[in-house]
């Protein structure tokens, strides 16, 4: 029993309940918190993307990492904050990084296309990275959505890729999490959003936000676990940056939108290898580089029967598929995909020599 | 019989409201996952756009009339300074691409530079060679000359010695003759005779002298 500074003893419960109920009074009273990034500094910018340059704690590795997330997300779900950032875990692992943000579209935006995201941006910040970094390759690490551009960027590219990492990576659109005859209602077309999408021009971000609500209407857990666990310091702390960054969706370019569903969902061209990019015909069969691939037990976003068919496309004889326990969004908002990554990487990656002074 | 744990109504909570959420959500799926619910979402979607852009028509026509520059306007105007920027990036290419060109030049005139330079010590050794070759050639003209000198001087020596020769041959005719001649009228035509022959031996030895040609070289 302890006593509080009015001098009333209480039990180690009712200190629990008393941190509880502090805890969530704080969060619904004082603003959202600060993402604090890991040290990083300007590469390159242009229009809304910029490229961030993450130099390691101790560097071990020459080939530096470029880190590409899902368009529909904003770059803070790779850089969360201290101790549950991927990035930060790999400068800690002795890696420099190199991270794309996509920024967030506005009107002037609208006509932007999945070519002028994938060939105008991050061709471009592929090349400035390596002229920064002066690596002769680098490692190409792709999550979610961020996956599918980083594979297709390697398929296309001449820039030399030394390694490909695909995390939780939809490769297959004809499967899915959404109810079978939506699927089936947008490749026949029977569900069109491009009138949607051109009367937008530029999709608002509260939209996108609804759309991932929309993938599971009922949505109370995160709050009943904040409820269960609000007297830990540390878990509050992570909830409410989770919670920051679930709500915080970015925007969407009206034209990227469209063929978004029409390229990939509607005819699923990917896979098939009849997608063009930049008038560059994209097939995966061109990925020769070594590449590892995982995806996540709990995954309720993309499926492993979505990522699995990039291991028979491509022509890499170097080549690991994985299946990791946990989430599609815990794997990036905990940090954990720097460590599953690690392994693999530090064995594919050229370690810097050091000079012995006697 | 107490196990010692306390109870706590949170994880109660937590177990009933995820099984309540699953629950929900495998309802709602089910109900929406079938035909007749695209087609309506559909509709549904081409109705809302259609009045989105209906509005959005007006909202530009009142702006116009109004001379109001609408949103559209402002992302018209960021679009040319993203062009602007698009440009100045892709100078920035140029300029790298011309920079990465300088540095192969460089490169190459470097390399160049340093064969030029071997090729400048190599030949500065072969001259050292050469110009030592060419003071022990200069001893050896040095020499040579001396050689010739001597020979000259041999030359003249026989020439003397033909000269003596001759006179002697003239003095053996002489000896013949006086046993002809009277001695006394001998005597006077020698003696006549002879600065004659002295001046006329001089005449040859000098016009000798310029025949061989063997002029003394003029020294360096």
């Amino acid at each position: 029993m302890s006593t509080n500074a009015l001098g009333i003893n209480m039990s180690p419960q009712i200190k629990r309940e008393a941190k509880r109920w502090n805890q969530l009074y704080k969060i619904m009273t004082e603003p959202k918190p600060d993402i604090v990034p890991t040290p990083r500094e300007c590469v390159w910018k242009r229009n809304k993307t910029t490229l961030w340059f993450h130099p390691a704690k101790e560097k071990r590795y020459e080939t530096p990492i470029f880190l590409v997330y899902s368009l529909l997300n904003k770059v803070y779900i790779l850089d969360v904050g201290e101790g549950s950032s991927v990035v930060g875990g790999l400068t800690e692992l002795g890696y420099d990084v190199y991270l794309l943000d996509w920024g967030s579209p506005g009107l002037e935006d609208r006509e932007l296309t999945l070519d002028n995201y994938i060939v105008d941006y991050l061709e471009n910040a592929v090349k400035r990275a390596l002229r920064h970094s002066r690596a002769n390759d680098i490692t190409m690490a792709g999550y979610c959505l961020g996956g599918t551009t980083a594979a297709i960027i390697t398929s296309i590219t001449k820039l030399p890729i030394k390694n490909l990492v695909l995390a939780a990576v939809p490769i297959d659109f004809s499967i899915g999490i959404v109810p079978d005859k939506w699927l089936e209602g947008i490749q026949k077309g029977q569900l069109s959003f491009d009138r949607f999408a051109e009367a937008h021009e530029t999709l608002p971000s509260e939209f996108l936000y609804l759309m991932f609500r929309m993938l599971s209407p009922i949505y109370g857990s995160p709050k009943i676990n904040l409820f269960t666990r609000a007297h830990d310091e540390k878990y509050v702390e992570k909830w409410r940056r989770m919670d920051k960054w679930t709500k915080d969706t970015a925007s969407f370019a009206g034209a990227a939108f469209k063929q978004l569903f029409n390229d990939f969902y509607k005819d699923n061209k990917l896979l098939k290898g009849e997608l063009l990019i930049g008038g560059r015909k994209v097939e995966l069969k061109n990925i020769k580089c070594p590449l590892f691939v995982f995806s996540c037990s709990r995954d309720n976003l993309i499926l492993e029967q979505q990522s699995l068919p990039v291991m028979e496309l491509v022509s890499s004889e170097d080549k690991t598929y994985k299946v990791f326990e946990g989430g599609h969004v815990s794997l990036a908002l905990t940090g954990a995909f720097a460590g599953i990554m690690d392994p693999w990487l530090s064995a594919h990656s050229k370690e810097i020599l050091k000079v012995q002074h006697n | 019989m107490s196990t010692g744990k306390t109870y706590d109504p949170f994880v109660g909570l937590q177990l009933v409201s995820e099984m309540w959420e699953k629950q929900l959500n495998g309802l709602l799926y089910k109900l929406t996952d079938n035909k007749e619910f695209v087609q309506t979402a559909n509709i549904g979607l081409d109705v809302y756009s259609r009045y989105l852009e209906r509005f959005r028509k007006n909202q530009e026509l009142i702006a116009a009339l109004m001379n109001i520059p609408t949103k559209k306007d402002i992302a018209n105007a960021a679009k040319m300074s993203i062009q602007a920027e698009e440009k100045i990036d892709n100078l920035e290419e140029q300029i790298w691409s011309l920079q990465d060109g300088l540095n192969l030049a460089n490169k190459g005139n470097l390399e160049m530079f340093q064969e030029m330079v071997r090729i400048v010590k190599q030949l500065q050794t072969e001259f050292q060679t050469i110009a030592q070759e060419v003071s022990e050639t200069k001893i050896m003209k040095a020499d040579l000359q001396e050689i010739r000198q001597g020979l000259f001087n041999m030359k003249i020596i026989q020439v003397n010695l033909q000269e003596l020769r001759k006179e002697i041959d003239g003095l053996k005719s002489l000896k013949s003759d006086s046993q002809t001649v009277p001695a006394a009228a001998m005597k006077t035509v020698i003696e006549k005779e002879k600065p004659k022959q002295k001046k006329e031996q001089e005449k040859k030895q000098n016009k000798e002298l310029v025949l061989t040609g063997a002029e003394p070289s003029k020294k360096l």
